[in-house]
């Protein structure tokens, strides 16, 4: 019998029972739709880290480390930097990568923590020091209001929204300034506009050693607290510029809270030691930078610009390292999303198994009949599987459609949650076209499985015995 | 379980063209023969060969080559496939024959006009009377140009006036056709009628022959 015979027969005998054709077909569909929803999430989310990498322009960058620093095993590498017979980061190495060809920015990684003052508001973060160059790359190219540094010594500040937020500042597109209590929290933000905040000075104060007080209390052989003698600095910056939101994936890090340019950090006196890093030998001067960010001018400079930077006996790590560290993580939670699917597919499976011996049962004379008549074991088994591939195929799809408006739904739903907090729409969901493909092959493969024995059984009836049933 | 010997000792052989009646009480092994000779069935010993091909120990895929192609059998119950027009039931053994779809319908409409229902094409079985569902059944046999049509008890459910149309189709087809016919009866008088020969089968032996060509 051809396959298009046995397709026909199939169809009919689906059509002919369709009540339990459409509910064992609900089965897949409900099992494909909560797999393809699931790991759609799933990859939605490392799409959605992958895209705002893309977005912030940040597959341009190379992060240099000293020596062979191995980033799995920062103790040990520690430990190398220590011995001192590493390459370190100092001026010259500076030079040396701002030579290189495609490299348009290299600068040292410079936070320092700092107290920050606006009004009443106050905030203790962490200030990153960044060159002007930095201006024609994201997210300082376009800032939403104001704008990057100009001068490397501008004693200008660029702050984030979360930061204003932390001080007490909401910004508004209501241009007079008014102050309402929000509803969903116990907070009062002061509602201003972003003229009213640009232009204004930001008090920056930062710890630093009071050298001469140290000096007197070791004159006088006693440390009257315990402490050392600590003053706070106060460094006036004009905020010049305000940094959109970080919101969802954008918080690796990159932009920062405060920032101000190089070379108005460095005139900003502060304790040296900022971190453990900085302890173990790192930070400025003698014993070189913690780190180098670089920059080169587009994605295609970047593997070339890295080989050179690592023939010159330094560590790299670029976004995509951090990339992949990031999927390895997201590898398990997607594992389980797609694990339950499987387990929703596997007990379709079972409604299939089910519905087909039970199918065999009602038709045990129909089978004997096409037997007496001609049919081989071969023919009534591939109707039986084409039944169950058809009852797969067809869950496949219309699961794919429901996968597909549950994770619109889910979609609105959380925008509409999450949107009173101020973060921009995003699509939480990403539906590539392996997982449209690979879900309908599963769907398919699932169903065919189930189908085999049934048709097994359904191919061994014996015709005498079967004609005999009534 | 002890096993049951059903046929014991059957030596028959049919020539080409001959209409040959079984007769004997229930369990005489009747139905079984026919089963055998028509790939059925397999038997524990001996040799079944239909049109030169051997049947006894014929792999499961020959012997569904066997049904498909050189018998046709016709039941006493009909064995129609319910859900399924008289036209229907013709084009699906057509189908398994792998007879060209374009022109299936055709021959099943003319097979079930010389069988005299060229009126009842599209009726389901349930809605036949016996008589007609036994010609659909003896269409449907015909439909891959079998060389022996094997008939167990066609008339066992019907009247006798129709029983009598029925055997007088097969008859017809065994003369006009040159069809040959291997018929299990209980209706020893009706098969004399038609029969180039009667077997007489108790306890699974022939036990008579009647050879009654005129």
């Amino acid at each position: 019998m051809r396959l298009s015979d046995v397709s026909r027969l199939a169809l009919e005998n689906l059509w002919r029972t369709r009540l339990r054709t459409v509910l064992t077909t609900l089965g897949v569909i409900i099992g494909i739709g909560a797999l393809v929803s699931m790991v759609s999430f799933g990859s939605g989310i490392q799409h959605n880290i992958a895209s705002e990498f893309r977005e912030l322009e940040l597959f341009t960058s190379i992060q240099v480390l000293p020596g062979d620093i191995d980033i799995s095993d920062p103790i040990a590498s520690g430990m190398q930097a220590m011995g001192g017979d590493v390459e370190i980061l100092d001026d010259d190495t500076l030079e040396a990568l701002r030579a290189i060809p495609g490299v348009r920015l290299a600068y040292p990684e410079v936070s320092f923590p700092a107290r920050l003052t606006l009004d009443e508001g106050e905030a203790q973060t962490t200030v990153r020091a960044l060159p002007v160059g930095l201006g024609e790359y994201k997210p300082f190219s376009g800032l939403p209001y104001g704008r990057f540094f100009e001068a490397d010594d501008e004693a200008a500040v660029v702050i984030s929204q979360n930061l204003l937020e932390d001080m007490g500042i909401r910004l508004t597109d209501v241009p007079e300034p008014t102050r309402r209590a929000r509803e969903d929290t116990t907070e009062t933000y002061q509602m201003l506009h972003s003229s009213e905040v640009l232009g204004r000075t930001l008090e920056l104060r930062t710890s630093v050693v009071d050298a001469g007080e140290l000096m007197r209390s070791v004159a006088r052989l006693q440390v009257p607290t315990g402490e050392l003698p600590i003053r706070e600095e106060l460094t006036e910056l004009t905020i010049v510029g305000i940094l959109e939101r970080t919101g969802g994936f954008s918080g690796f890090g990159f932009g920062g809270r405060a920032i101000v340019p190089s070379g108005t950090a460095d005139a900003i006196p502060r304790l040296a030691v900022s971190s453990v890093w900085d302890l173990l030998g790192g930070g400025g001067g003698e014993s070189g930078y913690s780190s180098v960010n670089v920059r080169v001018t587009s994605m295609k400079d970047l593997d070339a610009a890295r080989e050179q930077i690592e023939a010159m006996g330094l560590a790299t790590v670029t976004i995509a390292d951090h990339l992949e560290d990031v999927r390895s993580a997201f590898v398990i939670m997607d594992a389980l999303l797609g694990a339950v699917g499987t387990i929703a597919l596997f007990v379709a499976g079972l409604g299939i198994a089910n519905t087909m011996v039970t199918s065999i049962l009602e038709r045990t004379r129909e089978i004997g009949v096409m037997k007496a008549i001609g049919g081989g074991e071969w023919d009534i088994r591939r109707i039986f599987l084409v039944e169950a591939a058809v009852i797969g195929l067809m869950g496949g799809v219309l699961g794919l459609v429901l996968g597909w408006l549950v994770t619109r739904l889910a979609n609105v739903i959380a925008n509409a949650y999450i949107r009173p907090y101020g973060v921009e729409p995003t699509d939480l969901f990403h539906m590539p076209l392996w997982l449209i493909v690979g879900a309908l092959g599963f769907s398919v493969v699932v169903s065919l499985l189930a189908g085999i024995y049934p048709a097994a059984r359904a191919a061994r009836v014996d015709p005498v015995r079967a004609l005999r049933h009534d | 379980m002890t096993k049951l010997r059903v046929l014991d000792g059957v030596d028959l052989a049919v020539r080409p063209g001959e209409f040959i009646s079984i007769v004997g009480r229930s369990g005489s092994g009747k139905s079984t023969l026919l089963n055998l000779i028509g790939g059925l069935d397999t038997p524990d010993s001996g040799s079944i060969t239909v049109d030169g091909h051997d049947v006894a120990g014929a792999h499961p895929r020959a012997l569904a080559l066997h049904r498909r192609r050189t018998v046709g059998m016709v039941f006493q119950s009909f064995n129609l496939i319910t859900t399924r027009t008289a036209l229907e039931n013709v084009t699906l053994a057509l189908a398994f024959g792998e007879f060209p779809r374009a022109k299936r319908r055709e021959r099943a409409a003319s097979l079930l006009a010389s069988v005299g229902l060229a009126e009842r094409l599209d009726h389901r079985p349930g809605e036949l009377s016996g008589g007609e569902a036994q010609r659909v059944a003896v269409a449907r046999a015909l439909a891959n140009d079998p060389v022996i049509l094997l008939a167990d008890e066609p008339t066992g459910n019907l009247d006798s006036a129709t029983s009598r149309e029925i055997i007088a189709l097969l008859h017809e087809l065994n003369q006009e056709h040159g069809l040959t016919v291997l018929m299990v009866t209980h209706d020893h008088e009706g098969a004399r009628e038609v029969s180039d020969r009667v077997l007489t089968l108790l306890d699974g032996r022939v036990v008579d022959e009647e050879v009654l060509t005129a």
